[in-house]
């Protein structure tokens, strides 16, 4: 699951944040001495002798795609993977790729041609085949894949699962039921119940198809193959070891995208302060965590120019959204009354936050999903996000407050969250007069926990990154009665039925249009508040020109313009 | 020879000359009083106390308050918006976290100088006087925590420690007692050293036997003979520690492990200050509490020497 992952690229803890400043601000000054010495270079080289190095962090599992959910190994599979979609890296739309078409009459049963001639990195074709296996083996549970609930659709994955946590029995079946291969390029889904964006989905990490020689590697949970991964992509994984990451252009590769320069080196940083340091100093070529404290008045936009005045940093609007979750009512009993939660949502100036905190790095939400996503409607918060302090107050009041006067907000102190945390609160407290705590958990997997354990009361962050550009994953998973990442343990049936009658969609239009209609209940049952949507800022050195990031917060490596 | 035998023997009730009546203390007194850095000293720390008792005193305002942070005068510079020490990245007024940060940081110091003093200085008389095992076994125990570093100790220990999570009178005085409680494990050993071997050199004393030989218990012994003529150097030792610990405390809260983020300090001042980019663009935010963390350290180390010099009867 993706779900409310660590920005990875805050992922310092405030031990780290005070001692290194201090070093950093040193580190700057003497790496600036040394910028003219590199300004010069690959004016004229060829784009294939260039090296780029980019900021990287220690994935936290082996390169597989069924077992990475987070950005550290997935920002190396994305430019190593070809999957069936290729996700537009401007507007997040679902291209062809390897797929030379998708059909479905029913959304139930989809029928996948293949192009022909699509290569992996040792030469062998892509065939149907490495995408059903690959697939049966992501989702076979004694495999313990992180991913594989992303094949739960698939009619027979519940014949792959183990019955109990240590997997004790075998399950029924290895292989899926539903996916049946036709020919070398044809293969056929079908879906348990109806799937309208299944071809949305198809071009996440975990759909990718695996060579022969993955299956032929017996070695534990593929120890062999994930040093040295074959993949479809237009880069090719070299070198792996805990310092970096090493990935070479494909020569061989046959889809539409092809990276530009010939090597990227994802070098590991612990420390976003280092590696925007590095960049600035153009030690490091691409930079995708700018440290908060640097967007303050916009100094990062000073820091990162060429030498002619032009910019070398920009910023893209990302699918990831934060919320403030409320204590579900059975844990926090002063949460029950809506009117609270509708007080508390009204009382949070997010116009202000968002630009004195953020200094514009996040857009005030005004609803549950994205706008970067296909099926974005604005608004379904309503007046409920929108900063209004009389009423606030006097609802806040008719409901007769909230007990013990106090109210706890918690956030993962290693994410950076404390500047943003604190300005919520004292918005609340300053509104209706309700002290409002910042309560830090030491990391990221503690407050996981207590969430998960229905631990906390009060209010919890949440953030959510897409899996797939649709506005369905950014409802179903969350807010679905029972759903994984439900943790608000949020249930109203009518919610359900839409989710469900708005899956059976084949028309995209249609079914987005449900969706909406689903969205807008969270509105009246106010689960959780949005907070604001995620813009990525970047930064690059002077050998690059210029280069986009996606929607997914990831350099979109096809993009690089050399300097 | 009359006289002689007079000025040998007075008579009991006789009041002993000025001369004769100087004791450590007044001696002690009459040395401090005549050094500039003593008052300097002492004026600092009468200040710094009376904010950390009554912070209403400097015109103060609470800052947790509702409303006490606004974000639009976020990062106002001194002087601007009519806070002389200007404003935070959360628009509060530094002058008054500033000073109501005070509280925390001196209680945490005076607490943990008495509970360290006190404590070190008990075993410290038990284990010179006694000698033999006992004091062997206390020696050793002591060494164990004189080898934890400080602040690495402390660390641990304030991580494994449960964090009060709520604002409340109970919990202020609950999470200034975790720190203390953190500091003092590790801080006895030096006073218990320096209390050790002030008893051992004491007891042979001529006073001591004319006691013992008198048969004065030793419990009596050992409060009326050794521990009053062995208490100077932990006395010492605890001025000078005391704004040892104040600088740990801050540490310890600047690295989040300290205080509970609710309750005003210096050290989450500075540490929600000390960012790069907020150093580059509000120093005022780090320079405030700062300057006076570094103030109430120096005076109280200022002290600790002008009490050690005034003590110390080698340096007279």
């Amino acid at each position: 699951m993706k779900q409310f992952k660590p920005v990875p690229l805050l992922s310092l803890r405030r031990v780290g944040v005070g001692l290194l400043a201090a070093t950093t601000l040193f580190s700057m000054v003497a790496c600036s001495q040394n910028t003219n010495s590199n300004t010069s270079a690959s004016s004229t080289a060829n784009p294939n002798d260039v090296t780029l190095t980019v900021r990287g962090c220690t994935p936290q599992n082996p390169l597989l795609p069924t077992d990475t959910n987070e950005t550290c190994g997935g920002n190396i599979l994305d430019a190593s993977e070809a999957k069936l979609i290729h996700y537009n890296s401007t507007t997040a739309a679902p291209e062809l790729d390897i797929a030379q078409s998708i059909t479905t009459t029913d959304a139930i049963t989809w029928d996948i041609k293949l192009k022909q001639g699509y290569k992996f990195q040792d030469g062998t074709e892509v065939k149907a085949q490495n995408f059903v296996n690959a697939w049966n083996w992501g989702a076979y549970g004694p495999n313990a894949q992180l991913n594989s609930y992303f094949f739960a659709m698939i009619k027979g994955y519940d014949d792959e699962q183990c019955t109990d946590a240590k997997c004790s029995t075998k399950p029924k079946a290895d292989t899926m039921s539903g996916l049946k291969v036709v020919n070398d390029y044809e293969f056929t889904i079908t879906c348990s119940s109806p799937t309208s964006n299944l071809e949305t989905r198809l071009g996440y990490t975990a759909f990718a198809p695996q060579p022969d020689s993955f299956f032929a590697d017996t070695s534990a949970n593929k120890a062999n193959f994930t040093k040295a991964p074959i993949a479809a992509g237009p880069y090719q994984v070299t070198q792996v070891s805990d310092t970096q990451f090493t990935l070479k252009k494909f020569a061989g590769y046959s889809g539409k995208y092809p990276g530009v320069v010939g090597t990227l080196i994802f070098k590991v940083y612990t420390d976003m302060n280092t590696a925007y340091a590095d960049v600035v100093a153009n030690n490091l070529d691409l930079d995708d965590t700018i440290p908060s404290d640097d967007l303050v008045g916009n100094l990062w936009q000073k820091d990162l120019v060429q030498a002619d005045g032009s910019p070398r940093n920009g910023s893209a609007t990302t699918g990831v959204i934060d919320v403030l979750s409320f204590a579900p009512a059975k844990v926090d009993p002063g949460m029950a009354d809506i009117r609270i939660r509708e007080a508390l949502s009204m009382a949070i100036d997010r116009a202000s936050i968002t630009k004195t905190v953020f200094n514009g790095a996040r857009t005030p939400a005004t609803g549950w999903v994205s706008p970067v996503v296909d099926g974005y409607k604005a608004g379904a918060c309503g007046q409920w996000c929108t900063y209004d302090a009389a009423e606030a107050k006097q609802l806040y009041q008719a409901a007769g407050g909230y007990p013990g006067g106090t109210i706890n907000l918690w956030i993962n102190g290693d994410g950076g969250h404390g500047p943003w945390a604190t300005a919520v609160c004292n918005s609340i407290k300053n509104t209706l007069g309700l002290n409002c705590v910042v309560q830090t958990t030491p990391d990221f997997a503690t407050l996981r926990d207590k969430i998960n354990n229905r631990q906390l009361t009060g209010m919890y962050r949440g953030s959510w990154q897409m899996d797939y550009p649709s506005i369905e994953n950014f409802l179903t998973p969350i807010y679905a009665t029972g759903a994984s990442s439900n943790d608000t343990d949020y249930s109203n049936p009518t919610f359900d039925s839409l989710l469900k009658q708005a899956a059976a969609q084949t028309d995209p239009d249609k079914a987005n249009e449900v969706y909406q209609q689903a969205e807008a209940l969270l509105g009246k049952d106010m689960p959780t508040t949005p907070l604001w949507y995620r813009a990525t800022q970047f930064g690059w050195s002077d050998k690059i020109k210029s280069i986009k990031m996606t929607p997914f917060s990831e350099f979109d490596f096809g993009s690089v313009v050399l300097n | 020879m009359t006289e002689i035998v007079t000025a040998a023997t007075p008579r009991p009730d006789e009041p002993a000359s000025r001369e004769q009546a100087r004791s450590l203390w007044t001696d002690a007194w009459d040395i401090m009083r005549r050094r500039p850095i003593f008052w300097i000293a002492m004026v600092l720390i009468v200040v710094f106390v009376l904010m950390a008792v009554w912070p209403a005193l400097f015109r103060a305002d609470n800052p947790l308050l509702p409303n006490m942070c606004l974000l639009e005068r976020a990062r106002q510079a001194p002087g601007v918006g009519g806070s002389a020490f200007g404003f935070d990245s959360q628009g509060c007024s530094i002058y008054d976290q500033t000073i109501y940060g005070a509280r925390a940081s001196i209680l945490v110091g005076i607490i943990t100088t008495i509970v360290a003093s006190v404590f070190g200085a008990i075993l410290g008389t038990i284990a010179g006087y006694l000698e033999g095992w006992v004091d062997a076994v206390l020696s050793r125990i002591a060494d164990v925590f004189f080898a934890l570093p400080l602040l690495l100790g402390a660390i641990v220990i304030m991580t494994a420690l449960p964090t009060p999570s709520s604002p409340s009178t109970g919990n202020y005085w609950l999470s200034i007692f975790r720190v203390v409680l953190a500091m003092a494990l590790l801080g006895w050993p030096y006073p218990f050293r320096i209390m050790r071997s002030a008893v051992i050199q004491v007891k042979p004393n001529e006073y001591v036997l004319a006691a013992r030989a008198l048969g004065a218990s030793p419990l009596r012994m050992v409060t009326s003979h050794v521990v009053p003529n062995s208490l100077s150097p932990v006395i010492v030792v605890a001025t000078n520690d005391l704004g040892s610990y104040i600088a740990t405390e801050a540490t310890l809260s600047f690295l989040g492990v300290g205080l509970p983020s609710w309750i005003v300090s210096w050290g989450g001042s500075i540490s929600n200050a000390s960012s790069l980019g907020l150093i580059r663009q509000a120093p005022f935010m780090l320079l405030f509490p700062s300057l006076f963390l570094c103030l109430t350290i120096l005076s109280f180390i200022m002290l600790g020497e002008v009490v050690r010099d005034a003590l110390d009867p080698k340096l007279r």
